[in-house]
């Protein structure tokens, strides 16, 4: 259980442009894997290739070339509405900008992949509440996100993520739009998950401390995974520490 | 460089471009036709038995309705300009454009896409208006006459309509694009929606609004009773009626849905729904207005197409179809050719003021008329067969006597001094010295069929002793073509101001939903990431979509086929043959809603793969 790979990376490489265009490789030769319950973060500069890469895990985008395998599956061999039941199914989403559907109400915006799946409405209604209960957000699902803070909105955004149990969550800036007590409760809560309950996430992110909670973290430098952080037995303020240095060197 | 940029805006979205363009066209076009039949007297003059003034007061009327209406039309299609502009404007302004350039750049776009469109909308306008009025006359068998698809008038009048509108129209646009800061045009005003609406409240204005119909339509139906009164309160309580159902009783029923949590949970329907009672609250005036101007232009239809059967009606208002009076080849020749009824021959002589008939034929076939038979309290009358007794047809104080007196041919006659109707056995009619004359009545089996050939009898006969043109317009088929051609006038007037009207409305509809569009974007995007297909955005956009076209649609019929009570104190029976102008309405605007949709789609799911 413990060894296999939600996440599995092999060559991948994206370049942007057609043959006769102006060609731009934003990714070369990427391969890394994230295994079942890990709570892994991808760091690098604007630019280095991390939304592309991202953008290719969660199946909304195409590798230019490599595999890649999420719960085993190959995910670059699927059709358009594979691709989108594949999303639907075994991915959670948080992004930077929460992208709620105003017009929702919390309690429908969290309801919506499990809908979207056909689940029974009693199901849901009891998914909804289970998860609700477990970000802490039961007291708010009849408001609208308007009606609701930047965190608790992150919080509605990470319910509606994992409501459904998808196998792995991915995290794109997701405190970037928060402020610091906000995003610190928020990675609290990631990280409760990611022990408890073992869900595995893969957090995208330019912040040190956002980092910090991650158990492993690759650093990507111009399309490339260069170096690799383990937390093992560190603090959580010590491994801050330590790629804040890191980070230092690895800018020369 | 800013010019450029601009062009390059223009590009990326030209599918948008062409339909806002065409539309633009069309309006100006639709506007032209109608201007040319209204400004043009020759037309006006020609086809009405009516005073002139009258018709023109009604193509008068229709025009104001129709400027109305395309004010309201280059609003909505400015605005939809408007959305697709700003966020290119706004991000040259943040750039640091200069915001004076920004200004005549967006002038200079509005007057100049209107300009030009309308110009060809003239164009377009001249053509279609010789094409239309040639297929309307020989489809619906209607007589205009007069009418040149060319009219000068009618032109500069188009013109100066729209340049002015077009010039508000650019003056506006400048204005709103330097006014809003550039935040705002970049974002679009996320305006605040109040969701939160008390639950009893809805329910009360829902109440109302239905209570309101059913006010009108009560008003409509008891038109026998009211009268005029009837008009005003049924277009006060239909008005407000529609906006109050619009504006409550479908959020309260998309409320109620939503408790529901077996319904609300199956597939996008709970984000389908949300969007529909958003958009329904955002649109409650332009539904309500689309519901009442559908409802006016279905109704000019259906009631244009209705004077058909005046027609009919007048038909029944004179008993013979023809006064043969001459007899000769080439009249005998025409007559052959009528499919005859029934034939009715009077000998008579004219002895100065007297006329001598021979009694017996009147006692062998006696002479028929059409009677009153009733007349309902709006001047309705129904008719049935007469006949004279000679001691009739010979008492001057009868109804038959005049009646008679005016069936023969005689320049003497006049109201104040009629002729005198003398009867005599066959004998004392042979021993009169004058000559002796006789008349034909005839009926035919089918009047409609025959009266091209009525007609030419007519003139043949007056061709033949011209004294008799007076006596040629008492006949049937002279004001039977009359009342044609008056009638003939309104069909075209009810058919042409409906058609313009659906067209208008329908795409003041999509140009305010293709407005939303660009706030709509990231929805999609967001639902497309989260892992719904590409089929099922594209099923809720046109469920979505077309619930907006249907809503004001089906409104709009109901409060038509309550309208047409109103008719019955006109039409024998206004709701016959309804279908046509049901099924042309229908048919046009499932166009639009197809067109709507597709171009929605395409604004929307555009960066979706
Ligand atoms: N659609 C595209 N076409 C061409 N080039 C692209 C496209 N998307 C991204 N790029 C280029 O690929 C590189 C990687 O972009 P990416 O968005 O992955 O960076 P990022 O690491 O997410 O940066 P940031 O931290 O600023 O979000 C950039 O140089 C970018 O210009
Ligand atoms: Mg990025």
């Amino acid at each position: 259980m413990q060894n296999l790979n939600v996440v599995d990376v092999q060559n991948v490489q994206k370049i942007y442009g057609k043959k006769n265009e102006k060609q731009y490789q934003a990714l070369s030769n990427v391969t890394f894997n994230v295994k079942q319950g890990e709570f892994i973060a991808i760091m690098g500069a604007s630019g280095s290739g991390k939304s592309t890469l991202l953008n290719i895990l969660s199946t909304l985008d195409q590798p230019t070339a490599g595999s890649v395998k999420i719960n085993e599956q190959d995910i670059t061999s699927l059709n358009k509405n594979q691709m989108a039941d594949f999303r639907g199914k075994e991915i959670g989403f948080i992004f930077q900008d929460f992208n709620l559907l105003e017009n929702l109400t919390d309690r429908e915006n969290i309801a919506l992949p499990l809908s979207l799946q056909g689940v029974n409405s009693k199901k849901i209604d009891d998914a909804v509440d289970k998860i609700a209960k477990r970000l802490g957000i039961s007291e708010i699902l009849s408001k609208y996100p308007a009606e609701i803070s930047g965190g608790q909105k992150q919080r509605v955004a990470a319910a509606r993520a994992l409501v459904h149990e998808p196998a792995i969550l991915f995290a794109d800036e997701p405190t970037g739009a928060l402020d610091s007590s906000s995003a610190k409760e928020l990675l609290d809560t990631m990280q409760d998950l990611n022990i408890n309950d073992h869900v595995s996430v893969l957090m995208v992110t330019h912040d040190p401390f956002s980092a910090s909670y991650a158990s492993r973290i690759l650093f990507i430098k111009d399309g490339q995974i260069g170096e690799e952080l383990v937390r093992g037995t560190k603090t959580r303020a010590e491994f801050h520490h330590e790629i804040i240095d890191n980070l230092g060197t690895y800018a020369q | 460089m800013l010019f450029k940029l601009s062009l390059t805006g223009i590009k990326s979205r030209l599918k948008d471009y062409i339909v806002l363009f065409s539309g633009l066209t069309i309006s100006s076009a639709i506007f032209y036709m109608f201007m040319s039949m209204a400004l043009n007297q020759n037309f006006l003059g020609k086809n009405s038995m009516m005073s002139a003034s009258m018709t023109g007061f009604i193509f008068a009327f229709g025009a104001v309705l129709l400027s109305i209406i395309t004010l309201v039309y280059i609003v909505y299609a400015n605005s939809f300009l408007l959305s697709m502009r700003q966020r290119d404007y706004g991000m040259y302004m943040m750039l640091g454009a200069k915001s004076g350039k920004i200004g005549i750049l967006i002038f200079l776009e509005t007057m100049v896409l209107g300009v030009v469109a309308t110009l060809i909308g003239i164009i377009l306008g001249l053509g279609l208006t010789q094409v239309v009025s040639n297929m309307l006359i020989s489809q619906l068998g209607l007589t205009i006459t007069g009418f040149v698809g060319f009219y000068l008038p009618a032109v500069f009048v188009t013109l100066i309509f729209f340049v002015a509108l077009f010039f508000i129209a650019a003056l506006f646009n400048r204005r709103t694009l330097l006014k809003t800061p550039v935040l705002e045009l970049l974002h679009g005003s996320q305006k605040p929606v109040k969701f939160k609406q008390n639950a009893g409240f809805v329910w009360l204005q829902a109440l109302l609004g239905i209570v309101s119909l059913a006010i009108g339509y009560a008003a409509m139906i008891n038109v026998k009773i009211l009268v005029l009164a009837s008009i005003p309160i049924a277009l006060v309580t239909i008005v407000l009626g529609s906006y109050l159902v619009f504006n409550s009783l479908f959020t309260a029923v998309i409320n109620v849905v939503r408790k529901n949590h077996k319904t609300l949970y199956k597939g996008l329907r709970s984000f389908t729904l949300n969007q529909l009672r958003f958009r329904i609250t955002d649109y409650t005036r332009i539904l309500s207005m689309i519901s009442i101007l559908f409802a006016l232009a279905l109704g000019a239809i259906t009631v244009g197409l209705g004077f058909e059967k005046l027609n009919q009606q007048f038909e029944n208002f004179t008993y013979y179809d023809a006064q043969i009076v001459t007899k000769d080849q080439k009249v005998a020749k025409e007559v052959a050719k009528l499919d005859v009824k029934t034939k009715s021959t009077y000998d008579y002589k004219i002895d100065g003021g007297t006329v001598y008939f021979i009694k017996d034929e009147f006692e062998k076939t006696p002479l028929k008329a059409m009677i009153n038979k009733s007349s309902n309290s709006m001047g309705f009358v129904t008719t049935k067969v007469g006949t004279y007794s000679v001691a009739d047809l010979a008492k001057e104080t009868s109804g038959g006597y005049y009646y008679l007196n005016n069936l023969i041919p005689n320049k003497k006659a006049t109201e104040q001094s009629p002729m005198k109707n003398v009867f005599l056995t066959q004998a004392e009619f042979d021993a009169k010295p004058q000559t002796a004359n006789s008349i034909d009545l005839l009926t035919v089996k089918d009047f409609k069929n025959d009266a091209k050939t009525l007609q030419a009898i007519n003139n043949l006969q007056e061709k033949k002793d011209p004294r008799l043109a007076e006596y040629m317009q008492s006949t049937k088929v002279f004001s039977y073509l009359g009342v044609r051609a008056m009638t003939s006038g309104f069909e075209f007037m009810g058919f042409f101001l409906g058609i313009a009207f659906l067209t208008m409305l329908a795409s003041t509809l999509m140009f305010k939903i293709l407005s939303g569009a660009q706030s709509d974007v990231s929805r999609y995007e967001m639902l497309s990431k989260i892992g719904v297909r590409r089929g099922i955005l594209r099923k809720s956009i046109s469920t979505e979509i077309g619930v907006l076209f249907a809503l004001p649609g089906i409104l709009g019929i109901v409060h038509v086929l309550f309208g047409l009570q109103f008719f019955k104190a006109f039409l024998a029976d206004p709701y016959d043959g309804i279908w046509l102008p049901f099924t042309i309405f229908i048919v046009l605007y499932m166009i639009y809603y197809l067109i709507t949709v597709w171009l929605y789609q395409g604004i929307v799911l555009k960066k979706i793969k």
